[in-house]
């Protein structure tokens, strides 16, 4: 579905993505994980668009996605779900959802998916009409997170979703989404600082490491592998 | 009657005015507060539009009696409220080809100045509009005439001047539909979430650079309508414009910078102040009241009554 | 410091203009074109004052006819009331000046970006009503007809444009003093990064009350003059905000916060729009406003530098060509990319007396606790480090430690004093050195600009203060000719250790690092490490902040681990990194579980 070829992004004089390649199939779930300065949360910017590289390809669904603008990729299926929640704090619950839902295909599917995103998080239909801007953490990245799901994606990109939560609600969250890939087939992106949780559900994992994949594997041939704890451990 | 009587309605009269003037004062705000709202520039050029709509009116209805045929009650009204469409017009075209080069993402890549960028570009689109008015329109004071700008309505004691009382029930109108605008429809939802975080509303799929243009289209012509409305009850030259451009100012910091419907109440209350002021200082020196209580804010209270607190180290 | 040229150079080039604008003037016959000349020199003064203040300042106003118009009525005003000649009077116009700069920068100062610009917009206009309504309508100037000299009136109106050249000599001189002066760098410092210039020891309140000071007199000076030239002050003409907008064109055509610049803008913009004006006025009026309105929007958009950038950029761009530095002796040369690939184990010091002490310092925004009641010590001599999972409040903890944020409860003492309530700069000066997690460079200035404004603290003298800055540089193993680059084109290797040897050269007792070694890769990251570690082994207290473990453990001696804003663990890092609630914290409560029999 999404295909990264040789990808490199520089800011000024700086390289922030080195030739990053990586691939993530129809339906499967794909863990990108590194320490902070790797570079996850600008390969994220450039698939959405909002950073343009210097060098590679972004191919999605076999389509080169350099000449389309930011604004019309999410019309392709695109979901993401940025660093920090990123709500529209005066606006409703319910208009948040809206906003997410804004492509004309999510449109066709609003009630359905509207349903879907209130069983999920219930407490979201609790606090409808509440301006997101007041919800605790948990609750705003359980927004951001319905949000994306409202546009009916085909791919859903989540960066780092349990930054700054409580232990607790950050598990609530990875259960979430594990679910949201399990029960609804929603292809996933996911970006985590929480090596663990990140390479637990996932199919295929990528570490990243100042711009470059230095080690990507299946599931379990990264769990056994020593080298992810010693990179976060230093043992 | 005592002092103390007159002073209550001469403190009435002045209430009831100062009401009357907010009205339009809150309407102006309004469409400098959209701009600032959601693309978060200081447009010193709002008081050319609304200088533009005055004339617009003026042109409408009695320089080339496009509406004359409305009468004279009616087409002065009619014709404030068109003036709305033609400068949003105005103001498409200059977002189109000269504002949206220094605002959004072409300002992230500036330097220092870049910033500065914004204002200063509509400095000078302000004073472009107020001399290339002055060369087209002429120095001579103009007005529109309505029998209504010279008679009032007595209630209690208290008289209401006919064209501001008319004017104060458009304004309100024009800014309730604007609000339902903007809180009903998907455009306008999109607008308050492009205003929000410009970032995600791209992740959304929402075309930011149009949000802002019609943004700023839009203030441009609510402006323009309280401008055309007020052309009814006083006098203009070309460069009425910065009169008014504090005095905005102050209604939408009083507000909340970011806040729409605090700077309608802020403009609201800015006309208060203004015709108060008039009960202890000379009228010359109303606006000079309306510019204290502005430096008042800023420094005592600058997030206003409604604002958002934004800016980290 | 900002040296292009030499000094002798500019001084010549300034006795040029003068004898070429003296020349020009006496060449021409016409009174109307001598007028035009000497207003071009006045403006040519309220334009280098504006430039004082927002050019080399950043702080842009748009409201300096508030100091044009107090200087000319001051001047008009002692003279009609008071028989006072202009010759005393624009002096005492310059004072009111100062002291006007003073009233509106106090409080003005305080405020940010937009409410800077409209408050800076608001006073003219309200002394334009003020006055006004004081009956000031129309105040001419009487004719005096005994010494008209002695009254700076002069029948030969030559005499004006010479005193006109003199104040734009002498604005020309000061913006040059300001220019080569630590004042000036410290302005560039502020105007390109105002919180890393406080976070290096600049005062940055002090300096900009000075520039605004020295603006308001010399527009005051102009408005002055003006006023004597026209013989009739109105408040329209000096309070309106064409007057500010005139002073902004004119820099910013001729080239914001350089010399020449707002002299040239001045002299190719003036003319043109007096000109215009006299010819066309009465059948186009208002061309003049059209004129400057054209050039600041087609400026703006095209060369928001000026022209003055555009034309020796393309003309006279001359590869950088670096002023002679003598190569430091090699023994004092740290190569540190010579340095092995593998450090050798430290060897953990037990370190001296407490240098820092928090004790349940806490911080909250809005309901989120960011710092929660953090107690730790840091001793003298040591590396210790603080580490924790992303918006764990390391961050926040150093804003808090350096002044840029107000704890909501708890102590805090640096070598027994407290350090609440200080401003960064202060902390600075006390011994305190600190880098950003997000490099904080001066982006256009060079690495050695950069640092030499972080040696202003510790040194009284300006060529001191270059001769540490080099020693810092050296120290952390940049070399002579990188440190000529201009900051903005620097790899993360070279910004890095750039704002280390900014830190370093302020002498600090105490370093904040932070996360200086995130986005590094692996030859730049050993190369940053061992800086650190030779600043340490130097006798420096380091408490730096870092996201990973694995480059830590090879230079800490000590490390606090916050996690949720609280404190979860001190100590030695072999027993830190093996703390149950570490790991936790870092790799999540699963993993735990899974490898929880490989860790015991």
């Amino acid at each position: 579905m999404l295909q990264i070829k040789s990808l490199e992004v520089a800011y000024g004089g700086l390289k922030a993505l080195d030739g990053i390649s990586l691939e993530v199939g129809d339906g499967q779930f794909v863990a990108v994980v590194g320490p902070n300065g790797a570079g996850k949360t600008t390969l994220f910017r450039s698939i959405s668009g909002v950073v343009r590289p210097v060098g590679g390809e972004i191919i999605y669904d076999g389509q080169d996605l350099s000449a389309l603008p930011p604004h019309a990729r999410p019309h392709l299926g695109i979901a993401h779900v940025p660093e920090g929640r990123q709500v529209f704090p005066s606006l409703s619950v319910r208009e948040n959802l809206e906003m997410g839902a804004f492509t004309e295909a999510a449109q066709a599917r609003w009630r359905e998916t509207l349903t879907t995103i209130l069983e999920l998080f219930p407490v979201l239909g609790e606090r409808e009409n509440q301006l997101a801007g007041t919800l605790s953490g948990g609750e705003q990245q359980m927004l951001a997170i319905g949000r994306g799901l409202a546009s009916a994606p085909r791919l859903l990109m989540l960066d780092e979703p349990s930054m700054g939560l409580a232990p607790t609600v950050a598990d609530l969250i990875f259960e979430r989404i594990e679910q949201i890939h399990r029960d609804h087939g929603v292809t996933i992106l996911l970006v985590e600082q929480r090596v663990a949780e990140a390479l637990e559900s996932c199919d295929l994992g990528y570490v990243l490491e100042t711009g470059r994949v230095v080690l990507s594997g299946t599931h379990d041939a990264l769990m056994a592998d020593q080298r992810v704890k010693r990179a976060y451990l230093g043992l | 009657m005592s002092d103390l009587e007159f002073f209550l309605i001469d403190f009435v009269q002045v209430l009831a005015t100062g009401l009357l003037v907010g009205g339009t004062y809150a309407l102006m705000c309004v469409g400098l507060g959209m701009i600032f709202g959601v693309m978060r520039v200081i447009n010193f050029a709002q008081g050319d539009f609304l200088m533009l709509g005055m004339y617009a009116a003026f042109y409408l209805m009695t320089g080339w009696g496009v509406l004359a045929f409305l009468g004279p009650y009616v087409g002065p009204v009619v014709a404030g409220i068109f003036a709305g469409p033609v400068v949003f017009v105005i103001g498409w075209l200059l977002h189109r080809y000269l504002v949206r080069r220094v605002t959004g993402m072409a300002a992230l890549g500036a330097e220092a100045e870049g910033h500065y960028a914004q204002i200063i570009l509509t400095l000078g689109i302000a004073l472009v509009l107020q001399n290339g008015g002055l060369i087209l329109f002429g120095s001579i004071p103009l007005a529109v005439r309505t029998p209504m700008s010279g008679q009032s309505w007595e209630v209690w004691e208290v008289l209401l001047n006919q064209a501001r009382t008319v004017n104060f029930f458009v304004a309100i109108a024009v800014a309730g539909v604007l609000y339902l605008f903007l809180s009903r429809t998907r455009l306008g939802k999109s607008m308050r979430a492009a205003a929000d975080n410009p970032e995600a509303a791209l992740y959304m799929g929402i075309d930011v650079e149009k949000c802002h243009r019609i943004a700023f289209a839009l203030g441009c012509g609510i402006t323009a309508i309280a401008g055309g409305l007020i052309a009814s009850s006083q006098s203009f030259q070309p460069y009425i414009g910065f009169q008014f451009v504090i005095v905005m100012y102050a209604g939408v910091v009083l507000g909340g910078l970011g806040s729409i419907l605090g700077a309608f109440w802020g403009g609201m209350t800015i006309g208060m102040v203004q015709q108060l002021s008039t009960l202890f200082l000379p009228f010359q020196l109303q606006n000079t009241a309306v510019f204290v209580v502005f430096l008042l804010i800023i420094f005592l209270r600058p997030q206003g009554l409604f604002g958002r607190v934004t800016d980290r180290t | 410091m900002l040296a292009r040229r030499s000094i002798k150079r500019e001084l010549l080039a300034i006795a040029v203009m003068a004898a070429v604008y003296l020349l020009l003037l006496y060449a021409i016959r016409s009174t109307y074109y001598q007028q035009i000349l000497t207003l071009v020199m006045v403006w040519a003064t309220m334009s280098l004052a504006w430039n004082m203040l927002s050019g080399y300042g950043g702080q842009i106003s748009f409201g300096h006819a508030s100091f044009f118009g107090l200087g000319a009525y001051t001047v008009v005003l002692l003279n009609v009331d008071w028989g006072l000649t202009p010759w005393f009077g624009i002096p005492i116009g310059v004072v009111v000046g100062v002291i006007a700069a003073v009233i509106i920068g106090i409080p003005t100062f305080r405020l940010r970006g937009h409410y800077f610009a409209l408050s800076m917009l608001a006073y003219p206009l309200a002394m334009l009503y003020v006055f006004e309504w004081l009956g000031y309508q129309e105040v001419p100037l009487p004719m005096e007809r005994e010494n008209p000299a002695l009254y700076m009136q002069f029948s030969d109106k030559r005499i004006y444009g010479i005193l006109a050249l003199g104040l734009t000599v002498v604005a020309m001189l000061a913006s040059l003093k300001v220019e080569r002066s630590r004042f000036g760098l410290s302005l560039l410092a502020i105007k390109q990064n105002e919180a890393a210039a406080e976070a290096a020891g600049i005062p940055t309140w002090r300096w900009k009350m000075l520039a605004i000071m020295q603006s308001g007199g010399f527009a005051a000076a102009a408005g002055g003059l003006y006023a004597v030239i026209l013989l009739v002050v109105t408040p329209a003409t000096v309070f309106d905000v064409l007057v500010s907008a005139q002073a902004l064109i004119f820099c910013l055509f001729g080239g914001v916060g350089t010399l020449w610049g707002p002299l040239i803008g001045a002299a190719i913009l003036l003319p043109l729009a007096e000109i215009l004006h006299g010819e066309l006025g009465h059948i186009i009026p208002g061309i003049q406003g059209v004129v400057y309105g054209s050039a600041i929007i087609i400026i703006i958009l095209a060369a928001p530098e000026g022209i003055f950038w555009r034309v020796r950029d393309r003309f006279f761009a001359k590869p950088g060509a670096a002023p002679a530095v003598a190569e430091p002796p090699p023994a004092a040369v740290v190569s540190a990319g010579e340095a092995s690939a593998a450090l050798p184990a430290r060897q953990p010091r037990p370190g001296g007396r407490p240098l820092l002490v928090l004790e349940n310092v806490s911080r909250a925004f809005g309901g989120l606790r960011a710092v929660d009641e953090v107690s730790l010590t840091v001793a003298e001599g040591t590396i210790h480090g603080i580490i924790g999972p992303n918006g764990a409040g390391k961050t926040t903890l150093f804003n808090v430690i350096n002044g840029f944020l107000a704890p909501n409860g708890g102590r805090i003492e640096f070598e027994g004093r407290s350090l609440l309530g200080l401003k960064p700069n202060r902390i600075c000066r006390a011994g305190i050195g600190r880098t950003f997690q997000i490099v904080r460079a001066f982006p256009r200035m060079t690495v050695l600009q950069n640092v030499i404004v972080g040696a202003f603290v510790a040194a009284a003298a300006d060529g001191e203060a270059e001769r540490l800055a080099l020693e810092a540089i050296d120290r952390v193993g940049l070399g002579r000719q990188e440190a000529q680059q201009i900051a903005s084109g620097l790899t993360m290797r070279q910004l890095r250790l750039l704002e280390l040897a900014r830190a370093l050269a302020s002498r600090p007792k105490l370093l904040l690092l932070d996360e200086t070694l995130a986005g590094l890769g692996h030859a730049e990251l050993e190369d940053v490490l061992t800086a650190i570690r030779e600043i340490g082994d130097g006798g420096t207290t380091v408490l730096i902040i870092e996201h990973t473990m694995h480059a830590m453990v090879r230079i800490a001696d000590r490390f606090s681990v916050l996690d949720h804003g609280r404190l979860i663990a001190d100590g030695v890092p072999e027993g830190v990194v093996r703390d149950r609630a570490v790991i936790e914290a870092y790799l999540g409560k699963r993993w735990m579980d899974r490898v929880a029999d490989q860790i015991s």
